[in-house]
């Protein structure tokens, strides 16, 4: 990663995130404003980070999770900005930024390592890889589309509206937010992990290889099964697909802490 | 010469008072004129609502004016002047202008935010103009007031949040449904505030509309007036569910839809959330269907309940818009003042530019011969003097207006420089 332009980036994410909570308590139009701008100066920041890298690497910047967690955020990032201009939701970013900004602090203090061995390479494991990426990015709009719809519900069952009653949007605009996303990211990470465990098969030598991320994802995989499932045969909606939401991005951050955090093939 | 308001309003005048004091337009006509007649007064505007009666004007002597204006007010509605007369406040100035731009930017309103009062400033001001009483004061400064109030309303959320029942219920709705188009209403009971409610979420698009009542004729009338259906009493059940919000005020004495109907309801529809609107006392639902998934219900304790946490957010927005009023005078009074001063800056460029022409002409006339290089630095020479000498004192003018000292430095300069007042 270029140091100095991605130092840069996280510090416009910071701001962004300051910037954002802000926004929460006190609306004043230009607070948000700002919050945009640091969150987009943020992002190019980030995309000249991204590229600097691949240049200096001659290959996608994803062979080690921390480099791809950093892409993750990038693309979260930018799917946030995309679906808050769509749905008009200020609030989005007051909580996707500070998932965001965890995540590329942690990305950018774990060392990289060199990456993958070349004779592992090749299109399919970046193929892979930026499939998975997009799916947790939409996992991690969903988590917060789920986080807003409970708070909001919260707000409507005491009756007594506070400031987050006036904040947020509509039960039902956050519900849709979390089926679309959970829609959007579900087949993403789907193809994601199939391509993987294909390709693990020859690279390992065995699917069945103790990894952590490897095995972690799919608990992650069968809880947003279970809630895609539930979503459209059984009707599921509101809080209990709210409350799936979370546990699922409880997994997926479990995931990738494992490959951060334990040894294994995915590298840290 | 000075601006100022003098009135009374709901802050410290009863009703009984302000209700004798109201004046209707053709009375406001003859009033405006009586009052600029004399000459005690040069331009004038009456405000006169349920909530104030105020005068704003110019005149040499505000306190006469007062005085004039509420005599003939006071004479015309049968009011002792005495009893006016300690309740009148005045404001002057800078006063004046804050005083008008918080009455317009409905700050001053005892509902804070509430849409009527710039409806009220603007007619009293189209009347003013009307009766020609409007002049190079008033209506620059009722026109900025018009500016501010706009922007109050939609820079703060001072008029955002209701402060009604039937619009809070409305609100709520907005709150758990994306949009209020193509829900489906169903009305229990013939209560006036159902009706209202009803009325509401309609005009937000809300459509189909049924109506379900004990007496079958009091359903068909309502569901006329809402441009709905009637439904018999027994379909209760059945319409509850098919429609999304539900609003009950009948007169029973016993709840009118139980948890368990609404249970049997929800299994079939999926969880699609079911919003209850409850405004009859004795309440028509049963205070248990608040646990059921994706069901809300507001009785109508709770509905007051969002009223008041409305109005506090109304009151936390005032300061925000207070804030604003207050930048907004500030720039007027400065733009004023600019314009107080400006007369004197170009009768003193043109004394000095009158005294560097005659002293030209003559040295010129000495040299009749010479070339026109030392004609034109002549001519440079002297203006570049007396651009040197006025830069001070123009600067030291346009600051003083803009500390408010101005008047002395006026004086002085003209004074200093033999200026002949206009």
């Amino acid at each position: 990663m270029h140091p100095t332009l991605l130092s840069l980036a996280i510090i416009a994410y910071v701001a962004a995130t300051g910037l954002s909570l802000a926004y929460l308590v006190q609306r004043e139009e230009w607070i948000h404003r700002l919050a945009s701008l640091a969150t987009i100066g943020g992002w190019l920041l980030h995309t000249g980070a991204l590229l600097a890298r691949g240049l200096q690497l001659g290959r996608p910047p994803l062979a080690s999770l921390p480099e791809a967690v950093s892409v993750a955020v990038w693309v979260v990032v930018l799917l946030a900005l995309w679906v808050e201009r769509q749905t008009g939701v200020k609030v989005l970013s007051a909580f996707v930024l500070p998932v965001v900004l965890m995540f590329s602090m942690k990305a950018s203090t774990t060392r990289s390592l060199p990456g993958l061995e070349p004779a592992l390479g090749g299109a399919w494991l970046w193929v892979h890889i930026g499939l998975t990426l997009i799916g947790i990015a939409a996992f991690v709009l969903n988590f917060a589309g789920a986080l807003m719809y409970l708070l909001q519900e919260h707000q409507l069952r005491l009756k007594r509206p506070g400031t987050l009653y006036y904040r947020l949007p509509a039960l039902e605009t956050l519900d849709r937010l979390t089926y679309r996303t959970l829609a959007l990211g579900f087949p993403f990470l789907t193809i994601g992990i199939l391509l993987g465990v294909l390709w693990a098969g020859p690279a390992w030598g065995s699917v069945l290889t103790f990894d952590p991320l490897a095995l972690l994802s799919v608990v992650a995989w069968t809880i947003y099964a279970g809630t895609l499932a539930g979503r459209t045969a059984a009707g599921w909606h509101g809080r209990r697909a709210a409350y799936f939401a979370i546990v699922g991005f409880a997994a997926l951050v479990l995931t990738l802490g494992a490959g951060l955090f334990l040894p294994g093939r995915h590298g840290s | 010469m000075p601006l100022f308001v003098a009135g009374l309003s709901h802050r410290n005048a009863p009703v009984e008072l302000r209700e004798r004091l109201a004046v209707e337009e053709d009375k406001l006509r003859e009033l405006l004129r009586d009052v600029t007649a004399t000459g005690t007064v040069e331009e004038a505007l009456i405000l006169s609502t349920c909530n104030r009666v105020e005068v704003y004007g110019v005149a040499p002597a505000p306190g006469e004016a007062r005085a004039l204006a509420f005599r003939h007010l006071c004479q015309h509605r049968g009011v002792s002047p005495a009893l006016v007369e300690p309740l009148l406040y005045t404001h002057l100035e800078e006063d004046a202008i804050r005083h008008a731009f918080r009455v317009a930017s409905s700050l001053d309103s005892m509902m804070i935010g509430e849409p009527q009062i710039l409806g009220q400033v603007k007619e009293a001001f189209a009347l003013a103009q009307a009766c020609a009483t409007i002049g190079p004061s008033l209506h620059p400064l009722f026109t900025q007031a018009f500016a501010v109030a706009k922007r109050v309303r939609n820079e703060t959320e001072i008029a955002r949040h209701a402060v009604s029942v039937a619009f809070a219920a409305v609100e709520l709705a907005k709150k758990i449904f994306a949009g209020l188009a193509r829900k489906a209403v169903l009305l229990v009971g013939a209560g006036k505030m159902g009706e209202l409610a009803a009325r509401h979420l309609v005009e937000q698009g809300a459509f189909p509309v049924y109506v379900v009542n004990r007496t079958w004729a009091r359903a068909q009338e309502m569901a006329r007036a809402l441009s709905g259906t009637a439904l018999p009493w027994d379909e209760l059940e059945t319409a509850l569910a098919g429609v999304d919000i539900v609003i009950t005020s009948t007169g029973a004495a016993e709840p009118v839809i139980t948890r368990a109907a609404v249970q049997r309801v929800t299994n079939g529809r999926r969880a699609r959330p079911l919003f209850f609107i409850d405004i009859a006392v004795p309440r028509d639902v049963e205070a248990g269907v608040d646990s059921l998934g994706g069901v809300y219900r507001y009785d109508i304790d709770d509905l007051k309940q969002v009223v008041d946490a409305n109005i506090r957010e109304r009151h936390r927005e005032a300061h925000r818009a207070e804030a604003l009023v207050e930048r907004e005078a500030g720039k007027f009074v400065a733009r004023l003042r600019d314009v107080e001063v400006i007369p004197t800056i170009v009768s003193l460029r043109e004394r000095l530019e009158e005294i560097r022409l005659g002293e030209l002409r003559k040295a010129l006339a000495r040299l009749a011969d010479a070339p026109p290089e030392t004609r034109q630095a002549l001519e440079a020479l002297s203006s570049a003097i007396v651009n040197k000498i006025l830069h001070a004192p123009i600067t030291k003018l346009r600051e003083s207006s803009r500390a408010g000292a101005h008047r002395t430095w006026l004086e002085l300069v003209h004074e200093l420089f033999g200026l002949t007042r206009k």
